[in-house]
């Protein structure tokens, strides 16, 4: 009996350590929709690792842009930063919305290089 | 509610030599020609727009007297008829055979009243009694009309009036009823050809043919109302309009253009017309717009208004009122065509003690199935024309057993009609028009 | 797959938008010409007050005699219709797509709100199947268009619904639902379908010769 209840007491302790660093890149598996206020479609799915050894992406600043007067920024890599920090969840002049955003930014670049996934439901999985 | 007791006559197939000679002499070439000619050149984006829309959905149906009273035989529907005939021809391009005319011609002329009634519960308002008249106009030019209207239109065609009467007949008619009148109302004149009077009285040509008594009855008024009126002395004085029924436009224009220059030969104010639901039609509503006017050219008032008038301003001393209980039909071409259905109530209550009214009523009442030209058909079409409408049957049955011992029809063609109902349905009631009870009702000379 | 996606969801979709706009504007100028031409009698009875006064009854649950009389039919027509109106306007993944295409957005309906519209637009069509196939007066005057016509209603709802639950053949649903969404967009215009934008006229005809020659109700 007493067995058992350290054996689930141990299983919360682990869940919870995962849980507190999920949100590093080598453990990411969906985009984080924890700013939607109320969100409509289930998480993307993204393994940031995976991904990026199968699309062969070097440089951070390939996704994580910067840009100034609505100029991207050679050089400068924002991935110390979320992406909300920038992208609102409502469009304002040029700064697409967060939604806008990651939408362009993914799906964008796997339609530019024909690799990836485009239609909603593949990245929104069920 | 009793259903009402059917008299069984002999249904016998009888032939209309209008429809099976007419349709004789066609060729397929000759339908295709003028079919398409009538809707290349007669028609335009009404019934394009109307044929488009259309989703059938049949909620029309229901609206339908011949429907509701042969069980609900879809082939009745408003748009059951209209899938029978003007579809077809559209859908085929005119390529239809004599005989497909010929029914069609006996749909639109002796099936459909074009009461209009079944345009008030389309829901997107197609204009289905337009698209049944352009049936009839397609088979007037192909010569495959029922042979009794198409006589009348050869009446209007030659008199300018619907029942043959000659020149001399009319002229001889009115100074008859004057001449009796005058024993009962000393004085009393029928002023023929008064120039300048306030009104021009105009009647259907079945009065002076053979219902006399009601230009009598209207002189009575006149008489003691101290209208200042007249009534024309030559053609133009019938105001009905058959042609307009058979889809011979040519003759109804003709009809109107002659009664509406009579008017203006006398330079009267207005024309009032007897009780009659057609004639007001084809000259309030589709005759003015044949000779190019948006509202008729001089001011017409039906007779419901015009006693609406004299009784509001009690210009007509009343005895008693009229003591039997009542029930008021609302024909289609001055009710839902005219909207006088307040003013034949007010009529109606100012001349009767009791009115009750029939369901449904006003501008939704149902037809007489007598209307549109369907009686002019004549004989060959009569039983089908009562059979057709048991509904109207049971509404009178309906008001009877609520206490009505009389019909008050304020139009010719309800008026045969509904007699014709409660004949085959022995429902025992009498029909009046308004007229008749004013004339019982009124204080005469002793 | 995403090959197909592309050509269906980018030139496809600018064919059938661009079609159903044109062909609007052409069916409504096609019908004014023709009015111009043959019936221009039609403007002189034209009325502001009573062409409003027969549309508002009609567009309003139970507000006429014939929607009274039948009050099941009322209820399924007009939830079909306005599902079937607001569901894709206003719906989060049109809107989404369409900002990111041409930059417009506005306001979007709750992903459940539209789940179940999508489910009132499949069973309105099976309700008008069923009534086609069942009620007589109706059987007589359907033919297989009408079959057609409802199936092109029903079927981008249908293949929505399944697309946006991903039960099974997701990228197939997607793509077979931007397809029946184009046909549908297409026919509109060209064939009964253009009882949307036809009823308006039609409507306000018959409500300007009741209200202004005929002085009775058309409702």
């Amino acid at each position: 009996m007493k067995k058992g209840i350290i054996a689930i007491v141990a299983v919360l302790f682990v869940s919870a350590f995962l849980l507190i660093t999920a949100h590093s890149q080598e453990d990411m598996k969906v985009v984080d929709r924890s700013v939607f206020k109320n969100p409509q479609k289930f998480s993307s799915v993204f393994k940031h690792e995976e991904h990026n050894e199968k699309a062969k992406i070097e440089e951070c600043n390939e996704c994580h842009h910067v840009y100034e007067d609505g100029k991207l920024v050679d050089g400068e890599s924002s991935e110390d930063r979320r992406c909300s920090d920038c992208h609102k969840l409502e469009s304002s002049g040029r700064e697409p919305s967060l939604v806008k955003a990651y939408h362009t930014n993914c799906k964008g670049c796997h339609q530019k290089n024909k690799k990836g996934p485009v239609m909603c439901g593949e990245c929104h999985v069920r | 509610m009793a259903e009402p007791a059917k008299k069984q006559e002999q249904e016998v197939k009888m032939t209309d030599e209008g429809l099976e000679v007419g349709a004789s002499r066609l060729t397929e070439d000759k339908i295709e020609k003028v079919i398409n000619q009538v809707l290349k050149a007669e028609t335009g984006a009404r019934l394009k727009t109307y044929v488009d829309t259309c989703v059938h959905c049949g909620l029309c149906s229901e609206a339908c007297h011949f429907y509701m009273s042969n069980d609900k035989d879809p082939k009745w529907s408003p748009v059951g008829k209209v899938k029978q005939t003007i579809w077809e021809m559209i859908n085929k391009k005119g390529k239809v055979t004599p005989e497909f005319i010929k029914r069609a011609s006996e749909i639109a002329s002796t099936e459909c009243n074009l009461c209009r009634r079944c345009l008030q519960f389309c829901p997107f308002g197609i204009d289905i009694a337009y698209l049944i008249a352009t049936v009839r106009r397609i088979c007037h030019k192909l010569g495959v009309t029922p042979r009794y209207i198409q006589d009348t239109a050869h009446s209007h065609s030659v008199t300018m009036n619907q029942m043959w009467v000659k020149g001399d007949e009319w002229p001889d008619t009115l100074q008859w009823q004057e001449e009796e009148a005058r024993g009962e109302f000393p004085g009393l004149r029928i002023p023929l050809e008064k120039e300048g009077a306030d009104v021009m009285y105009s009647v259907i040509a079945p009065e002076p043919k053979f219902q006399a008594q009601l230009i009598y009855q209207a002189a009575a008024i006149m008489n003691v109302a101290g209208v200042d009126w007249t009534m024309p002395a030559d053609m133009g004085w019938d105001n009905s309009d058959m042609a307009m029924f058979t889809g011979d436009n040519e003759i109804m224009g003709r009809v109107k253009r002659a009664h509406f220059e009579t008017a203006a030969r006398l330079r009267v104010k207005r024309i009032v017309m007897g009780e009659c639901g057609h004639a007001f039609r084809s000259v309030y509503d589709t005759g003015n717009r044949w000779l190019g006017w948006s509202r008729p050219a001089i001011p017409i008032v039906h007779a419901i208004d015009f006693y609406y008038e004299l009784l509001r301003d009690n210009k007509i001393p009343i005895k008693e009122k009229f003591k039997d209980p009542v029930t008021l039909h609302d024909p289609c071409n001055v009710i839902r065509g005219g909207g006088l259905m307040e003013k034949s109530r007010f009529v109606a209550n100012a001349l009767c003690e009791t009115v009750v009214e029939m369901h449904p009523n006003r501008e939704y009442n149902y037809c007489c199935a007598a209307g549109g030209g369907v009686i002019n058909c004549g004989p060959p079409y009569k039983l089908k024309r009562v059979k057709g409408n048991r509904v109207k049957a049971e509404q009178l049955m309906d008001a009877r057993a609520r206490g009505a011992k009389v019909i008050i029809s304020p139009c010719h063609n309800c008026h045969s009609g509904l007699k014709d109902i409660k004949n085959y349905y022995d429902i025992h009631m009498d029909i009046k028009f308004f007229g008749d009870i004013i004339y019982k009702i009124m204080e005469k000379p002793e | 797959m995403h090959d197909i996606y592309s050509f269906v969801s980018g030139p496809l979709a600018w064919v059938a938008f661009i079609a159903f706009f044109a062909g609007i504007m052409y069916r409504l100028i096609d019908m004014i010409v023709q009015v111009i031409k043959k019936e221009p009698f039609i403007f002189t009875y034209m009325s502001l007050k009573y062409s409003l006064r027969s549309i508002i009854h009609w567009i309003t649950p139970f507000g006429t005699l014939n929607w009274r009389r039948n009050p099941i039919l009322t209820i399924v027509t007009f939830a079909f219709h306005i599902s079937l109106i607001l569901s894709p306007i206003f719906l989060l993944s049109h809107v989404t797509l369409w900002d990111e295409a041409w930059n417009i957005s506005w306001w979007t309906l709750p992903d459940g709100v539209a789940d179940i519209m999508a489910l009132i637009v499949i069973a309105g069509s099976l309700f008008f199947l069923i009534r086609r196939l069942t009620q007589r007066e109706v059987k007589f005057v359907t033919s297989t268009s009408d079959y057609v016509i409802l199936a092109i209603v029903a079927a981008p709802f249908v293949t929505g619904f399944l697309a946006y639950h991903q039960f099974f053949g997701y990228p197939i649903f997607v793509i077979l639902h931007i397809l029946a969404g184009e046909i549908m967009l297409v026919a509109i215009p060209f064939t009964r379908l253009s009882h949307m934008i036809f009823s308006l006229f039609t409507r306000a005809y018959m409500g300007s010769e009741f209200g202004v020659i005929r002085k009775s109700k058309d409702y």
